[in-house]
């Protein structure tokens, strides 16, 4: 029997969704379903001095319509876990007395189509007076700024100042101070599929069964018992298909509580899908940082220390129930990554302001990659320094490790990124580009080439930041009555194939075929339970070692009752196939569903000291590692009409052995796809009274399949003593792109003297940039 | 509003089967096809025409069926994601192709890109991957970047002539 696991087997998902049979959040439904549908403020700003409901409720197919005013009398309010020093405002899902952004929900009508819905909210009268906005997190924390929360007294919800080494001492070394500003705009996730849930309410028993779009069903289950008052035991989150979320289906939408609310009041079943224009406005944004850096060096390239200022735009409210200071302190954590930083000042700043709420987003720390690589290609510009070497000047040599990662507990080790930066370069060619770039500037053609490298947290280290709880996940395996085994995961996929990728595992553990294995998720009242769910790259490693683990158990059982059966040691006992056979005597063998069924229907036929139940549950411990790479890009950039064509783009990377390499590609590809698209693209466009601009797909532009190119994908695999030997490559495509790419357009504009300090660059920008237009 | 509402009857036939559905004239096809057929195969992304995951075949073309009424199709033929593979479950090679490829991460956006990718891979001929993601370029995914899914309808023209030839 050949071990599927390394190999590229068809997805167990595929069938269902290639043949129309997926089951996503809207092709859910119930008898007698009722839909909520959302009256928003139109203002960024403004007090809500009126509602008017009656209008709607007259209108045809109206159930119900409930304001802010409602849900603050019978629920508890979105709050944060308390942190010292942050400020964190309740709300509830409907604003009650203020609206703080354009978009944010006030009154949810229930009515029996989503279309009788739309039609009677529009019947809501509102009376709204708009009050000033704020929609820079600068001037949000300037002393006159409007206040969107009167109770905090500021916009400035937290500061906090961090020291490692002595940056005095480094800056005092230095033969120059390379000092930047560097602007990440604001910009989406947009999962293909919206939020989105169908929750029913059963007076009879008291549940509440809530359908969602979401990643992590637990933390949704904690949520809707919390705020909804209802005992835990009566709350039961299903996910089933989830259509994308790239981080932003990991926290308690607003919208899927209030539809919740509604289900448990009228003791029915109600659907809320958000649409493209709900999920542009209020779905959520991310990324918007605007970061100072300080960086002394010197002259030969030497990085003697950085100081780097972080201001983080949370629009309104923050991200519930991860605090958004998560993402802040995720980026100075890794900010200082595979290098020699050891003088290292962090500061930062979180103010909200009259936008949409930030959101996390696939590699939520991405910043400190993007400051850190562009700070890089900046000093070896300024220096005369060739950007790979300032690169290898730079980063940890092999000898010097392992040790501390600079800001934390974690331990920098088994680092290859040198290795991965060495690939880059070889497989782009980089000599001869250099020599088909000089030549053709002298032809008006402008190439660019950008390099960046970063070590990710796959899963995540403790980093001494509160969450403790990410080192163990746990699983339960059980070998059903026909020789079948079904695994149970905390993992809420919504795209990484984790139906596979543990099955494959988990087949050739036990020693069967991959269809006779099935993961089973996002049902809270089968899978164990995790407060995290599908994020953070954890499930490469985690996921497979808590399945394994459950499995192993299983399978030493079974080898034991087989022996018994057969009259064999157990250790000359293999599984293959689903047959159970010794090595020593190749008469002894018995089929896996012949032991289940023994251990399930005549345990008492067994010695009394035998282990006979086929179901375990096991919780896996693992200090972490990290993935790592070195992103190359090459640009063409057309100064006649602003288009960059991204003519290579090659990844060198190591996540430890593929579970399945096409979807570890696919992972590492469309991370890319995301950077790009960030780059050249997206933007959540605001006015200067707050007024969101992007509203459609053709104002929020996501890349195609003209924009994206092939990737070419370098795997380095070491050999390891680890048995869990796979790391998460979930976050590490969408966290090197733009630094690569940005770096690349840099470097194709340099005739022109072009700066980029800024990561959105349209052609307008790029026109911008190479003094074509002002 | 009372013209909107009323509602009108059309006849069409979807995956070979004739209908007649009562629907008020401002229900989209693709409403029709998810909520009055229970055809939840053809998904909705995005409602106005950009994203490519409605996209149904029209009397053999695709289209998008977000931005049709189902009002403006009396007589005409659809074909929608769950019609796509021959009636006896036997896959149509862009669905072979797509699932031997890998081509989807969460296949929200699979019941479009499988449509179109059926129309294009029965035009047959030998289309290069730029022709290929020019045709594709009318449909989002916002998971994989492209590359899995451009394979897998060249996976799906191979198998398609691999039967011709059997």
């Amino acid at each position: 029997m050949t071990d599927v696991t390394g190999t590229r087997v068809k997805r167990a998902e595929d069938h269902r969704l290639v043949t129309g049979r997926s089951r996503f959040a809207d092709d859910v439904t119930m008898p007698n379903l009722l839909h909520a549908a959302f009256v928003r403020s139109p203002y960024a700003h403004a007090r809500i001095d009126a509602i008017d409901t009656a209008p709607a409720l007259a209108m045809p197919g109206v159930e119900a319509v409930f304001t802010g005013a409602d849900l603050a009398a019978a629920m508890e309010p979105l709050v944060l876990q308390p942190v010292e020093g942050l400020l964190a405002p309740a709300f509830y899902p409907l604003a009650t007395d203020r609206a703080r952004f354009h978009g944010e929900p006030i009154v949810m009508v229930i009515a029996s189509s989503r279309a009788a819905a739309e039609d009677a909210a529009e019947a809501v009268v509102m009376e709204l007076e708009p009050l000033p906005t704020v929609v820079d997190a600068e001037e949000a924390i300037a002393p006159d700024a409007p206040l969107l929360f009167a109770e905090c007294g500021t916009n400035e919800m937290y500061r906090n100042v961090s020291t490692y080494g002595d940056t005095a001492a480094a800056f005092a070394k230095a033969d120059r101070v390379i000092t930047e500003r560097f602007v990440q705009h604001r910009y989406a996730q947009q999962p293909l599929e919206a939020h989105g849930c169908v929750s029913t309410f059963d007076p009879s028993s008291g549940e509440l069964t809530h359908q969602s779009s979401h990643q992590g069903p637990h933390m949704l289950r904690l949520g809707l018992s919390f705020l909804l008052r209802l005992p835990l035991h009566n709350v039961r989150v299903l996910c089933g298909d989830v259509g994308g979320s790239f981080g932003s289906k990991g926290h308690w939408q607003r919208e899927e509580i209030a539809a919740a609310f509604a289900a448990i009041h009228l003791g029915r079943s109600v659907k809320w899908i958000a649409d493209r224009s709900e999920s542009l406005h209020a779905g959520g944004q991310t990324r918007e940082e605007t970061v100072d850096v300080e960086a002394a060096v010197l002259d030969d390239g030497t990085l003697l220390g950085l100081r780097v200022k972080l201001s983080l735009d949370q629009g309104a409210y923050a991200c519930v129930p991860y605090p958004t200071i998560v993402f802040p302190l995720l980026a100075r954590a890794l900010m200082p990554s595979a290098y020699r930083i050891t003088d290292f000042d962090f500061e930062f700043v979180v103010a909200c302001t009259n936008k949409a709420p930030y959101l996390a987003y696939r590699g939520p720390w991405e910043i400190e990659t993007w400051v850190r690589e562009r700070t890089l290609d900046v000093i070896a510009a300024t220096l005369g320094i060739d950007p790979v070497e300032i690169r290898r000047k730079n980063l940890w040599d092999d000898s010097e490790l392992p040790r501390p990662l600079t800001t934390g507990a974690a331990t920098l080790r088994d680092l290859t990124v040198r290795e991965c930066l060495d690939e880059a370069v070889a497989a782009v060619g980089y000599e001869a580009f250099r020599d088909e770039q000089a030549a053709a500037r002298e032809n008006g053609r402008y190439l660019g080439i950008g390099f960046s490298c970063f070590i990710e947290p796959a899963p995540q280290p403790i980093f001494g930041i509160g969450f403790d709880f990410v080192r163990t996940e746990t699983a339960s395996a059980q070998l059903e009555p026909d020789g079948s085994l079904t695994i149970f995961t905390s993992q809420a996929p919504h795209g990484q194939g984790h139906e596979t990728t543990i099955a494959q595992v988990c087949a050739d553990r036990i020693g069967l075929p991959m269809d006779k294995v099935r993961v089973v998720h996002g049902d809270t009242r089968l899978s164990p339970f995790t407060n995290l769910g599908t994020g953070a790259s954890r499930a490469a490693t985690m996921a497979t070692g808590a399945a394994l683990g459950a499995t192993q158990i299983i399978k030493d059982r079974v080898l034991r009752i087989a022996g018994h059966l057969l009259g064999c040691d157990p250790d000359d006992l293999v599984i293959e196939n689903g047959i159970v056979r010794s090595s020593a005597n190749a008469e002894a063998q018995i089929p896996l569903m012949h032991v289940a069924l023994v251990a399930y229907t005549t345990p008492f036929t067994l010695p009394d000291d035998f282990e006979t139940g086929l179901r375990t549950t096991y919780t896996f411990d693992h200090e972490g590692g990290w993935a790592q790479a070195c992103h190359c890009c090459v640009v063409d950039v057309d100064i006649a009409t602003g288009k960059v064509a991204i003519e290579r783009y090659i990844v060198a990377e190591n996540c430890g052995k593929p579970i399945h390499p096409a979807i570890v590609d696919g992972q590492i590809t469309g991370g890319v796809a995301q950077g790009i698209g960030a780059v050249l693209l997206e933007r959540s466009a605001y006015d200067g009274d707050g007024q969101y601009l992007a509203g459609t797909f053709m104002d929020y532009l996501l890349p195609t399949a003209l924009d994206v190119p092939f990737v070419e994908i370098v795997h380095i695999v070491h050999e390891t003593d680890d048995p869990i030997p796979w790391r998460g490559v979930g976050e590490g495509g969408g966290i090197g792109s733009p630094a690569a790419l940005t770096n690349a357009i840099e470097d194709a504009l340099r005739p022109f003297g072009a700066a980029v300090r800024e990561q959105h660059l349209p052609p307008f920008r790029i026109l911008e940039l190479a003094g074509v237009i002002e | 509003m009372a013209l909107m509402t009323a509602e009108i009857e059309i006849a069409f036939t979807v995956n070979g089967i004739p209908r007649v559905v009562r629907v008020e004239p401002r229900r989209t096809l693709a409403d029709v096809l998810r909520n009055d057929l229970e055809l939840t195969g053809t998904k909705l992304g995005c409602e106005h025409g950009v994203c490519g995951a409605c996209a149904v075949l029209l009397d053999g073309e695709p289209i998008r069926s977000c931005l049709l009424f189902a009002a403006q199709i009396p007589g005409r033929a659809v074909t929608t994601v769950e019609g796509i593979a021959a009636p006896d479950g036997e896959l149509h090679p862009v669905q072979e192709g797509f699932w031997e490829s890998t081509s989807f991460q969460c296949g929200f956006c699979a019941a479009g890109f499988t449509v179109v990718g059926a129309a294009l891979v029965d035009r047959g001929g030998e289309p290069t991957d730029e022709e290929i993601r020019h045709v594709l370029s009318g449909n989002l995914c916002r998971c994989t970047g492209y590359a899995s899914i451009v394979e897998g309808v060249r996976a799906g023209l191979r198998i398609a002539a691999e039967r011709a030839d059997a």
